[in-house]
């Protein structure tokens, strides 16, 4: 047992969510630097009765909290709360708001496969999927959550230096009559219509389409 | 003490779903005016007829008009209210004569930027908010072509429309469709843009 | 009337108003361990031939019911919600198009979903349920919007 209010509460509490995977992240209380403080997590389903303990977030010195398991049920809310201790004193509990996983979760970028030949790109998407508790536990796509998922596909001519962007629903898309043997860049975006949601675009990824076979037998000649 | 007067001759001018609430100024030699906005959509009429809310960007302001966009954001009929003060006095209110509803609004053409980067055509579209879509019509300038549709709801920013053939000319025209109150503007006037032809290979 | 009733909502924009109250609004709600909409037993049991009896009846629910309940003094929170009310007026004048054409049928399913819900509200004091439906209205547009998608996307 510990003194409570003795501490300062953690500050920022908040969920990072990306792809249903629910981290609980917080900011150490103000004023303890270089004390040996600790925190412990509990969280709350909201509509349930109590307060559960996340057994392997009690007594910890990061200050962040894996509750994707608890908070794995998408279509529930949930509260979380973290408090400091500090040898026998303790803070009061920092909460935060409500959760609702279903609308808050980030979707993360689809994996994005690029082939070319002369005058062709083919992006070929594929969905983020949901966190999973273990490697071989089997996937679930977002796109089975979310099945208005889009994709925002921008398209960077590096020779022309242009830009232009296509809204893409299934996982294919063939960009034909490019400039042979030209760099172009490839970034894409997951898309809910909806509320407003954090996006996170794929990495660029650039490819370079093949020399003209044609201008190169001409050259020959 | 003179009685300060009611705003005058409320109307409103709604143009691409921006909504602007005007009215005569009301005078007073040497002194600055201020006037307050309210408004009050169906519901609070039906059941909270007492219920007045204050306009979001004019509670209060000096000229004598309100942009009310932010306020009227239902396509319902909203009831609308004038008062001016100066100092202490307050004048009585001058209420709208008859509701205002959003799906009055004149939808006009949209600007376009047609362009093409190499083989592709690509449109880039006036940002006219979230409310709006773009119905993007374009086809082949040649006899009997076909006419491709494509909805386009990204703005201010250029998107991909198709791949053109060497050495043809396409032709574009677009017009705006608001969701929220299910209607379209006028198509705008047709963009034509020709494709450079490709350089053949020497034939044997 | 087995043709599903699909309208043309804009639901984007209500949702928005929403996320702009709804840290607000949730925070003044202390009851944590009740819910209104009860999303796992009711709304996620209604199949699709309901969702319009349903979402008429919610709408009531919301007009008629909580959107009074609720007292706002806050002119931003207000602006919110008659913005939300208003678009809730529109919504049931548009349902009312399907029940001209027989598409929103009521069924045990439905009304038995409803009952719970109003049975939740009537077991909390009026301004305490009213704040709590108020802050499950992400629950309930979420739902509008994936069962209404073919018009939404």
């Amino acid at each position: 047992l510990c003194i409570s209010g003795g501490l300062p509460q953690p500050t920022n509490i908040t969920f990072l969510s990306i792809n249903m995977r629910n981290i609980l992240q917080w900011s150490p209380p103000e004023g303890l630097q270089g004390a040996e403080v600790t925190y412990t997590v509990q969280y709350f389903i909201y509509g349930q009765k109590k307060w559960l303990n996340k057994s392997e977030c009690r007594n910890i010195n990061r200050t962040c909290c894996d509750l994707s398991l608890e908070t794995s049920d998408y279509e529930h809310q949930y509260y979380a709360k973290v408090k400091a201790i500090w040898e026998r004193n303790c803070s009061k509990w920092a909460e935060t708001g409500r959760f609702y996983p279903f609308l808050e979760t980030q979707i993360g970028p689809p994996r994005v496969a690029l082939t070319t030949d002369e005058k062709s790109i083919s992006i070929v998407l594929t969905a983020p999927e949901k966190w999973k508790r273990n490697p071989e536990d089997s996937s679930i796509s977002m796109q089975q959550i979310y099945s208005n998922l889009k994709y925002n596909v921008s398209i960077y001519n590096t020779k022309s230096n242009r830009t232009w962007s296509q809204y893409v629903t299934n996982h294919t898309l063939v960009l034909s009559w490019l400039e042979p043997d030209t760099l172009y860049c490839v970034r894409v975006e997951s898309f809910v219509p909806g509320p407003p949601r954090l996006a996170q675009p794929s990495d660029k990824q650039c490819v370079h389409t093949l020399k003209d076979q044609a201008s190169a037998l001409k050259v020959k000649i | 003490v003179a009685i300060l007067p009611a705003p005058q001759n409320l109307s409103v001018q709604s143009t691409n779903m921006k909504h602007l609430l005007m009215w005569s100024p009301v005078i007073v030699p040497g002194e600055i005016i201020y006037y307050f906005v309210e408004y009050q959509g169906e519901y609070e009429s039906l059941y909270m007829s007492h219920i007045w809310i204050p306009s979001s960007w004019c509670s209060p302001t000096e000229g004598p008009e309100c942009d009310i966009t932010d306020d009227v954001t239902a396509t319902v009929p909203y009831n609308l209210r004038v008062r001016a003060t100066v100092g202490a006095q307050t004048s009585a209110w001058s209420t709208l004569q008859h509701p205002f509803n959003r799906n009055s609004t004149v939808l006009t053409p949209p600007v376009m930027e047609v362009t093409k980067d190499g083989f592709h055509l690509v449109i880039k579209l006036e940002d006219l908010g979230p409310q709006f879509e773009f119905l993007v019509a374009y086809w082949r300038r040649e006899p009997g072509a076909k006419e491709h549709v494509k909805v386009v709801k990204s703005r201010g920013i250029p998107v991909h429309l198709g791949t053109m053939e060497p050495g043809a000319a396409y032709c574009v025209k677009v017009r705006t469709f608001v969701k929220a109150i299910g209607r379209h503007s006028p198509f705008s006037q047709a963009e034509c843009v020709k494709v450079q032809g490709e350089t053949l290979p020497l034939t044997l | 009337g087995l043709r599903r009733c699909l309208i043309s909502m804009d639901i984007h924009h209500i949702e928005e108003a929403f996320q702009e109250i709804k840290k607000t609004i949730q925070a003044k709600d202390p009851f944590q361990n009740v819910t209104i909409l009860s999303t796992s037993e009711t709304l996620h049991r209604i199949k699709p031939l309901d969702v319009c009896c349903m979402t008429k009846n919610l709408l009531a629910f919301y007009v008629d019911k909580v959107f009074k309940d609720h007292q706002e003094l806050n002119p931003q929170i207000l602006r919110k919600i008659s913005s939300i009310a208003n678009s809730f007026l529109y919504m049931q004048k548009a349902l009312r198009q399907c029940q001209e054409q027989r598409q929103c049928h009521c069924r045990d399913e439905a009304t038995n979903a409803t009952r719970i819900i109003h049975s939740n509200y009537d077991q909390l004091e009026a301004r305490s349920a009213a704040i709590k439906s108020l802050g499950e209205l992400d629950v309930f547009l979420a739902w509008i919007d994936r069962n209404h998608q073919g018009t939404s996307a």
